[in-house]
C-alpha cells in the first residue's frame, strides 16, 4: 500500500501548480481538495492518486488540442479512450465539488437566473449550468448523453447544448430486458443498442475527422472486461461477513469504470481494490472493526458528506455500508475475441450500467436488484437517501421497501435530501434520521 | 344546446359518449401520453381516452408513494386510481413519456392494478434506427391488443382509422386557424373544451360535432374586446378553468403549445404508407414534446412561428410544479423570447387550479404591460 509521504505530496503539489485556465479552475480546485483529503484517507491513496491523474489529463488534453467529450455518469468511456478523446464525466463537478461546498454558489446562480430548483431539477447536473454561465466550466468539444435514467439529465444536456452550441449526440435506451429469462425480455434490444453504438461511432469519426481503429477498440474492450472481472470478484468478496473493506471502497469501482474504463489504469486500480478485499477475507479482517450492522444503500452517496457519513456510521454503530447504487457495478465480463463480441459487450455494458440497469425500465428491475442485494449480502437494513429531484428513483422506493419487507423481513429507511447541497437537509438532520432508524428499528 | 355546450359535456372523466360506448358492450382504454397512437386502439374497436385526474382534490396516496415532490398531475392520477375513479376503464396504456408518468404507471400496477395494462418504450430521439424500434414497439402493442381483446387489427382497419383520425386533425386545424383572425370567433377556453373532447369521445361523433361547430362558428361574430392576444405554452394542462382565469381578465388565448395543442393535429398521418410505418413516422417526427432528448431548437422555432402566425402580443409560460422537462424547456424559450423582445409571463402551477388570487394579480399586471406597449 502506498504512503502519502512528503515526496508523494510535493510531486502532485508541483504537478498541480500553475495556471489551468479559467475554465479549469474548478477542476484545479477539486485536484487540490483531493490532494489535501488524501492526508486523512491513507487507505485510499492508490485510487485517489488515479483521480489526481484524471484531473491532470483533462487540462492536458486541452493543451494538446485533443477533443474533450462531456458525457454522463452512467456511460462507460471506452469508445472515447479508443478514439483518444478526453472523457469528461459531467457529474465530476457536482460530485467532486459537493464535499467542499463549492456547488452551492453555482446552484444559487442557477436559481437566480431561473434555471430550476432542487425538488424539480437534479443538482447532479444543475451546477454545470450555473458554472458555465459564470465562465467557470469548461466547454467540451463534444457532448453525449443517454435518454435515461432521468429527465433532469436529458433536459440539462439539451440546455447546455443550446447555450454552448457544442455538437451533441444522444442515444436512446429502451425499457426492456436483454436477459431471456426476464418477463420483460425483448430479443431485439441488444441489436438496437449495437446499431446505435455503431452510429455513434460514425458520428464521432465525422466530428473528430478520424477513423475508428478496430484494433484499439478490441484492446480497449479486452481491458474493460478484465476490469469488469476484477469488479465481479470484488462484489463476490463483499458477501463475506465481516465485509472485508470499508464502506467507501466499492464506490471507486464505479468511478474508475466511468472515467477511465477500458484503460490499463482502470485494470490496475480495480485489481488493487479486488486484491485488498481478497487479502482481508483471507485474514478474516473486516473493513469495519467489530462489524455489527450491514447496510444496503441502493441510491447514491450523500456527496456533500464526502466519506464522513460512512465514517460516522462505522465508528458509531459498527455499521458497514456494503455498496451504493453506483458502486454496485454489475456488468459481467464478456468474451471479446471477435469484433461482434466486442460490440455486444459494449451494448451489454450500456444496458446494465450502474443505475441504468436497475432504473431504466419497470420498477421490477429495481425491486429485484434490491432483493438480491439484501439476500446476497446478508443485509440487516436498507437506507434510501433519495434526492428530492430524482423523481424516477424516489417513486420506486416505497413500493420496493414494501416488497423487500414482505419477502425478506428487512426494514428500510427512506428520506429525502439533496446529496449535492448540504443546505437542503443538513448533515445533522440526516444523521438524526439514520440514528433513530438504527437504534429503534434495526438494532 | 349549442355545439360548444355539447363539447363541455365531454369534460367529466366519464361522459355520456363513454357511457353509451360501454352500453354497447365495447371496451375503453385509458392512455397517459400523446406518443401512444390512439389509431391502433381504435382500429380494435376500443375507445382510447386520455387519462385525466379531473375532480381530484387531495393526494395523500400520491404524496406517500410518488413523494410530495412529484408533479401534482401524477399524484392526482395515483389518487384517482386508488379511489377506483378509473374503474370504468378496461385497461391502461402508458409509455416512458416522463419519469413521473413511468413511475406513476408502476405504482398503479402495484397498488391499483387495472384489468389490462401495456407499456410502450417510446424512443427518446428521432432517426431511422429509433423509428424502426418504434415500429417494432407498435407491432408488439397491436399483437397484445389482439391477443387480450380477441380482435383482429387488420391493415385495412388501421387505414380506415388513420383516415378518420386525419379528418379530426384537418377539422381541428381548420377551426384552430380561425384564431388567427383579428376578431377570432372562439376563445381559448372554448378551444380547450374542444381539444379535451378530442381525447375523450369516439372520433366519428367528434368529427360530426366539430363539423357542426365549424358551421355554427361562421355565423358567430368574432371577439374583439380583448386586451391582448396571448399564447399559452408549457406543461400538461387539461383544465379550461385555468384558461378562463386569463380570459376573464381580458386576455384572449389565440394559440397554444402544450400537450393537447396543435402539435397533435397540425400534420396528418401519411395515408399512402404501410399503416404501422406511417404511424411510427408520424408520432416520432411531428413537433416533439420536451420528453424527446433532442429537437429543442425545433420546438422553440415552432413556438416562435406560432407567435408570429397568430399575431401574439405576449406569452404565458405555465409550468407544472416539479416538472423538470418543462423547467429546462422554458429556460431556453425565455432566453429566445428575451432576445426577440417578446413579453412573457412565467407561471408555476399545480394540476388542480389553485392560488387563483395570486395568479390573477400576475396575469392582470402582465396584461397591463401588454396594453401599454
Amino acid at each position: 500500500m502506498k504512503k502519502l509521504d512528503e515526496e508523494f505530496y510535493q510531486k502532485y503539489k508541483k504537478l498541480g501548480r500553475g495556471s489551468w485556465g479559467k475554465e479549469f479552475l474548478l477542476i484545479k480546485g477539486m485536484y487540490n481538495g483531493m490532494l489535501n483529503l488524501m492526508k486523512t484517507q491513507e487507505e485510499f491513496i492508490e485510487p485517489m492518486e488515479t483521480i489526481l491523474k484524471i484531473f491532470l489529463s483533462i487540462g492536458k488534453a486541452r493543451k494538446e488540442g485533443r477533443s474533450i467529450i462531456m458525457y454522463p455518469f452512467n456511460y462507460g468511456p471506452e469508445l472515447f479512450h479508443t478514439m483518444n478523446l478526453q472523457p469528461l464525466m459531467q457529474e465530476l463537478f457536482s460530485v467532486g465539488l459537493a464535499p467542499f461546498h463549492m456547488n452551492e454558489p453555482y446552484l444559487d446562480f442557477s436559481n437566480n437566473v431561473g434555471y430550476g430548483d432542487n425538488p424539480t431539477l437534479c443538482n447532479a447536473s444543475r451546477p454545470l449550468i450555473g458554472a458555465y454561465l459564470q465562465g467557470a466550466a469548461p466547454v467540451p468539444d463534444l457532448l453525449f448523453f443517454l435518454s435515461t435514467p432521468c429527465n433532469s439529465l436529458s433536459i440539462n444536456y439539451q440546455v447546455f447544448e443550446s447555450l454552448t452550441g457544442v455538437p451533441t449526440y444522444n442515444m436512446d435506451i429502451p425499457y426492456w430486458a436483454c436477459e431471456q429469462d426476464s418477463e420483460f425480455y425483448d430479443p431485439t434490444i441488444l441489436e438496437y443498442i449495437i446499431t446505435q453504438s455503431k452510429e455513434f461511432i460514425g458520428w464521432l469519426e465525422k466530428q473528430t475527422n478520424q477513423k475508428f481503429n478496430i484494433e484499439n477498440f478490441q484492446q480497449t474492450m479486452a481491458r474493460l472486461n478484465e476490469a469488469r472481472g476484477y469488479i465481479m470478484e470484488f462484489n463476490e468478496l463483499l458477501k463475506t461477513v465481516p465485509c472485508p473493506v470499508p464502506s467507501m471502497t466499492g464506490f471507486w469501482n464505479w468511478f474508475f469504470m466511468t472515467t477511465i474504463g477500458g484503460t490499463a489504469d482502470a485494470v490496475d486500480v480495480t485489481k488493487y481494490t479486488r486484491d485488498r478485499a481478497a487479502e482481508s477475507v483471507k485474514e478474516g479482517i473486516g473493513g469495519v472493526e467489530d462489524e455489527k450492522i450491514r447496510i444496503g444503500w441502493p441510491y447514491t452517496h450523500v456527496f456533500f458528506e464526502g466519506p464522513e457519513l460512512f465514517n460516522w456510521l462505522e465508528e458509531t454503530y459498527g455499521a458497514v455500508t456494503i455498496m451504493d447504487i453506483l458502486g454496485y457495478y454489475k456488468v459481467r465480463p464478456q468474451k471479446t475475441e471477435t469484433l461482434e463480441e466486442c460490440y455486444e459487450s459494449l451494448a451489454t455494458g450500456t444496458l446494465d450500467y450502474s443505475m441504468i440497469g436497475s432504473c431504466r425500465g419497470p420498477v421490477e428491475y429495481y425491486i429485484d436488484y434490491v432483493i438480491d442485494y439484501v439476500k446476497d449480502y446478508k443485509l440487516d437494513c436498507v437506507i434510501y437517501p433519495m434526492q428530492y429531484a430524482c423523481k424516477h428513483a424516489f417513486a420506486m422506493a416505497r413500493i420496493t421497501s414494501e416488497v423487500v419487507k414482505e419477502e425478506t423481513g428487512i426494514p428500510s429507511l427512506i428520506f429525502g435530501c439533496d446529496p449535492y447541497d448540504s443546505r437542503e437537509v443538513p448533515s445533522e438532520a440526516i444523521r438524526g434520521k439514520i440514528s433513530d432508524f438504527l437504534t429503534q428499528i434495526v438494532m | 344546446m349549442t355545439v360548444l355546450e355539447k363539447f363541455a359535456e365531454a369534460l367529466p372523466l366519464q361522459n355520456p359518449w363513454i357511457e353509451s360506448w360501454k352500453k354497447d358492450g365495447k371496451k375503453v382504454l385509458g392512455t397517459f401520453c400523446s406518443y401512444i397512437p390512439d389509431e391502433i386502439i381504435y382500429a380494435a374497436d376500443i375507445l382510447p381516452i386520455r387519462i385525466r385526474a379531473t375532480g381530484c382534490t387531495d393526494t395523500p396516496m400520491g404524496d406517500a408513494y410518488l413523494t410530495d415532490t412529484a408533479c401534482s398531475f401524477t399524484r392526482c392520477c395515483l389518487e384517482m386510481a386508488n379511489r377506483k375513479q378509473y374503474n370504468f376503464l378496461d385497461g391502461m396504456i402508458s409509455c416512458n413519456s416522463c419519469d413521473q408518468i413511468r413511475r406513476l404507471f408502476d405504482n398503479i400496477r402495484f397498488k391499483a392494478p387495472p384489468p389490462f395494462h401495456h407499456f410502450l418504450s417510446v424512443p427518446g430521439n428521432v432517426n431511422q434506427t429509433t423509428i424502426d424500434w418504434f415500429i417494432h414497439e407498435l407491432n408488439k402493442f397491436k399483437e397484445t391488443l389482439e391477443e387480450n381483446f380477441n380482435v383482429d387489427i387488420s391493415d385495412n382497419k388501421l387505414r380506415d382509422t388513420i383516415k378518420l383520425y386525419n379528418q379530426s386533425r384537418t377539422l381541428l386545424k381548420e377551426l384552430y386557424l380561425l384564431r388567427k383572425n383579428k376578431a377570432p370567433p372562439i376563445t381559448g377556453t372554448e378551444m380547450m373544451n374542444i381539444l379535451l373532447t378530442n381525447i375523450s369521445i369516439p372520433k366519428e361523433q367528434f368529427n360530426e360535432l366539430l363539423s357542426q361547430q365549424l358551421q355554427e362558428i361562421n355565423r358567430k361574430e368574432g371577439i374583439s374586446d380583448y386586451k391582448a392576444r396571448i399564447m399559452l405554452a408549457g406543461s400538461m394542462l387539461d383544465d379550461p378553468e385555468y384558461v378562463k382565469i386569463i380570459e376573464d381578465l381580458g386576455g384572449l388565448v389565440v394559440t397554444d403549445s402544450y400537450c393537447l395543442g396543435p402539435r397533435l393535429f397540425w400534420e396528418n398521418v401519411d395515408e399512402t404508407k404501410n399503416p404501422m410505418d406511417a404511424l411510427a413516422n408520424y408520432y416520432m417526427s411531428r413537433v416533439s414534446c420536451p420528453r424527446m432528448a433532442g429537437g429543442q431548437s425545433n420546438r422553440v422555432e415552432y413556438i416562435l412561428d406560432l407567435i408570429k402566425e397568430f399575431n401574439v402580443d405576449g406569452v404565458i409560460l405555465q409550468r407544472m410544479k416539479f416538472c423538470a422537462l418543462w423547467w429546462g424547456e422554458i429556460f431556453i424559450i425565455r432566453k429566445k423570447l428575451k432576445e426577440l423582445n417578446i413579453p412573457f409571463l412565467d407561471l408555476e402551477r399545480e394540476y388542480m387550479v389553485s392560488g387563483v388570487g395570486a395568479m390573477k394579480t400576475r396575469v392582470q399586471g402582465f396584461l397591463e404591460v401588454l396594453e401599454s406597449r
